[in-house]
């Protein structure tokens, strides 16, 4: 394919998952290694040259937690959790702890290969963000802080623009509510979490065509947001049905 | 060392004191010639000061009159006459009398005050020996053999009633070896009602308890205690009432205590097997969704390879993919819903805008809602609700999923939310069928219920969890039937969100 290649070290204790989670990878053109175990996953990204981190967060012995906290001392390589539903205070513990994504099991193959793409198309965590973003018929100029929607200025308060900012360069990637509150609002206000799901209300209202039924700015319900420029969701997927962006009345 | 004659020598108190007196004359009368009448005086005081001692008060009383009056006779000239030679004896007299009174007075407050210290200490000690006695007790039946070994030496015995199964308000039960009559067992009760000291002297001497003390611990009464004279004398229950209520209170504490550490044990009982439970859950929970989730994978797997297959197998595996997708969402159903209805899952309500979770459960079911036009009616400013998202989510895939397997093909599938009246209301209307109006009623029974929810094809389930969690969430859920379709409204409580401080623009 004509993806880049990359390799992706996945750490599943459970072999079916490993094989079709590694069949998919290798489609996209990568080159697979494999580990059953948290400490042998350590292991194969201590040897170096691995760009991707697949994660069981349910492993026997050391738990995927423990990997993340373990790997993050050394290593920022992405990492993309697979985990159960139900166990919403577990993802958001991993990407409080230095994970990158997560993907709730059981989950189709296109949604899976859209996150490793996003992840991998993504800049590393000290890189400067694109200065610019286009997304719908809304424009970005983030060296600017000048936000466009449709060719006409778009008003933003000091928040909220601080807040789409923060979204925008984490594109692709989930943020919990406790990241985004920290950065934005400050270390002080990490339990409100209110203040910020009012303020992503706000910022649909300006941004999205249907706030209803968001393409861009997304809930990751029980965990955080996520913002994502291209409203396709890979093969498994198809896109909104017409029908969806039907006007909202009230 | 004193008092003081118990009770047989009660009687002989007076008659030694008059012989200490005529002692002291007998022993005095050859010395008359030899000293002088101020020393026989003081002889006489003495005399006076050993009864007031060992006699008490009226004897000591007793003994400075006839003190007197012998001195006068037999010592102050003219002898053997009450009248004196001199006016100088009658202040002699004089003083002497008002010495002895004031001295038998004196001696006698004083030796009662001692004996009282001492009747005061000895209860102290028996109280503290009660109270450490009872603090190494474990059970009812230990605290009545120590309280009966507390009362024996008090001429009493006693009978403690204690409700039954440790409930406050329940019916009495007597505790121990001693049987209680009916009547005691009214008078106890009669006590514990009304969490006052019934006290009966009229019963003293047929046996039967005259004193039931009510055991008022911090929350509630917590028994009663009996006391029955073993004589038919009332004194040793008259004399120890003060003792016999701080033996009371303490039993009380004590049956509070053990009460509580019954408590304690139970909750701890509750916890372990809770934890067990929820143990049991997670690794079932995770045991049958690895395999599923192998299953989804692999068949997708199957589905892309579109070398190897043919057009067929190609379907298969797509089908294969989509039944163990489906089985994946019974299996999530199940599951919440042992875990909403057996224990008592603790909900992660978060103030948040209910427009969220229409939103992403809009997406998660893109795909199924496909053959329909979705439609979202929500006020722009809708008002935050506390809710566990997660939870709320599910409530409205289900409702979405059922939405878009019974609706007409193409038709309108319309979520609309509002508030008012303290409630947020939400509503799914349908076009199509409608519900089957036989089963209306029963429309969101569980699978506890058995057969009936089963015949509801596909729904059981996931109607029966959404009740499940609204219900947890205090709110209300029903089913009806409109002109042209189907309706499920269901409400949460709106409550006051918390404050939102507004920000400078940019």
């Amino acid at each position: 394919m004509s993806a880049p290649t990359g390799q992706v070290l996945i750490v599943e204790d459970e072999v079916p998952i490993r094989r079709f989670v590694g069949d998919a990878l290798r489609r996209e053109g990568c080159i697979v290694s494999e580990a059953g175990t948290a400490p042998q996953g350590l292991d194969l990204v201590a040897l170096g040259g691995i760009d991707l981190v697949v994660l069981d967060l349910g492993l026997p012995g050391m738990s995927g937690l423990q990997f993340i906290e373990a790997l993050r001392h050394w290593s920022q390589v992405p990492v993309l959790i697979l985990s159960a539903r139900g166990t919403e205070q577990d993802k958001i513990a991993a990407l409080d702890a230095g994970a990158d994504d997560y993907l709730t099991k059981p989950f189709g193959l296109g949604e899976f290969v859209a996150r490793v793409r996003a992840l991998r198309r993504r800049p590393a965590r000290d890189e400067a963000i694109m200065p610019q973003c286009r997304f719908g018929d809304v424009e970005v100029d983030l060296a600017r802080q000048r936000v466009r929607r449709g060719g006409a200025d778009l008003h933003l308060t000091q928040l909220e623009y601080r807040l789409l900012a923060c979204l925008l360069s984490s594109e692709g990637t989930v943020m919990t509510h406790r990241r985004l509150l920290r950065e934005v609002w400050g270390p002080g206000r990490a339990e409100q979490a209110h203040y910020l799901r009012i303020y992503v209300a706000r910022l649909r209202q300006k941004l999205e065509e249907d706030p209803a039924q968001p393409k861009y700015l997304l809930t990751e319900t029980g965990v955080g947001y996520r913002f994502q420029s291209c409203v396709s969701r890979n093969d498994s997927c198809p896109t909104m049905p017409p029908a969806a962006a039907s006007p909202r009345s009230l | 060392m004193n008092i003081r004659f118990s009770s047989p020598w009660q009687q002989w108190r007076y008659p030694l004191a008059t012989s200490l007196c005529i002692l002291t004359t007998l022993a005095l009368l050859p010395l008359r010639e030899q000293l002088e009448v101020a020393n026989i005086d003081m002889l006489f005081l003495l005399a006076v000061f050993v009864a007031a001692f060992w006699f008490g008060r009226g004897p000591a009383v007793w003994a400075a009159i006839l003190g007197v009056a012998l001195f006068d006779f037999c010592f102050v000239p003219p002898y053997l006459s009450l009248a004196v030679a001199d006016a100088e004896y009658l202040i002699t007299l004089a003083v002497m009398l008002a010495v002895g009174l004031v001295t038998a007075q004196l001696v006698a407050t004083l030796a009662d005050r001692t004996a009282l210290a001492g009747t005061r200490e000895r209860e102290a000690r028996q109280l503290y020996e009660l109270a450490r006695e009872l603090g190494s007790t474990l059970q009812i039946e230990q605290v009545e053999e120590v309280l009966s070994r507390f009362h024996a030496p008090l001429g009493l015995k006693s009978t403690l009633f204690i409700p039954e199964a440790g409930r406050a308000g329940a019916p009495l039960r007597p505790c121990g070896t001693r049987p209680p009559s009916t009547l005691e067992s009214s008078f106890a009760t009669s006590a514990y009602e009304r969490g006052a000291v019934v006290e009966l002297d009229s019963l003293a001497g047929t046996g039967t308890a005259t004193l039931f003390l009510p055991l008022s611990a911090a929350q509630s009464v917590r028994g009663v205690l009996a006391c029955a004279p073993v004589t038919d004398d009332l004194q040793s229950v008259h004399r120890h009432r003060p003792l016999l209520q701080a033996a009371a209170s303490v039993t009380a504490m004590t049956i509070e205590r053990l009460h509580y550490a019954q408590v304690a044990q139970q909750v701890e009982a509750q916890i372990a097997a809770e934890r067990l439970r929820v143990s049991i859950l997670a690794s079932l929970s995770h045991d049958l969704r690895t395999p599923l989730t192998s299953l989804v994978g692999l068949a997708e797997t199957l589905t892309q390879d579109q070398t190897r297959q043919s057009e067929g197998s190609m379907d298969t595996a797509g089908m294969l993919r989509d039944q163990a997708h489906a089985m994946h969402r019974m299996l999530c159903n199940l599951l919440d819903m042992v875990r909403l209805q057996v224990g008592n899952q603790t909900l992660n309500r978060q103030w948040q805008p209910f427009e969220e979770v229409i939103g992403s459960s809009a997406r998660l079911l893109t795909e199924a809602l496909a053959r329909n036009r979705l439609c979202i009616e929500v006020p722009k400013e809708l008002p935050l609700v506390n809710f566990d998202a997660v939870l709320l989510e599910r409530v409205m895939c289900n409702l979405l999923d059922n939405a878009a397997k019974y609706a007409t093909v193409a038709s309108t599938i319309r979520v609309s939310a509002s508030a008012g009246d303290g409630v947020l209301e939400v509503l799914v209307d349908t076009e199509g069928p409608g519900f089957p109006s036989d089963r209306l009623a029963r429309i969101f029974g569980s699978f506890v219920r058995g057969d009936d929810a089963a015949a509801v094809p596909g729904s059981g389930l996931g109607l029966a969890i959404c009740k499940t969690i609204i219900e947890a969430h205090e709110g209300t859920i029903e089913a009806s039937n409109r002109r042209d379709g189907a309706r499920v409204r269901f409400t949460l409580p709106l409550g006051t969100p918390p404050a939102m401080p507004e920000d400078a623009p940019a």
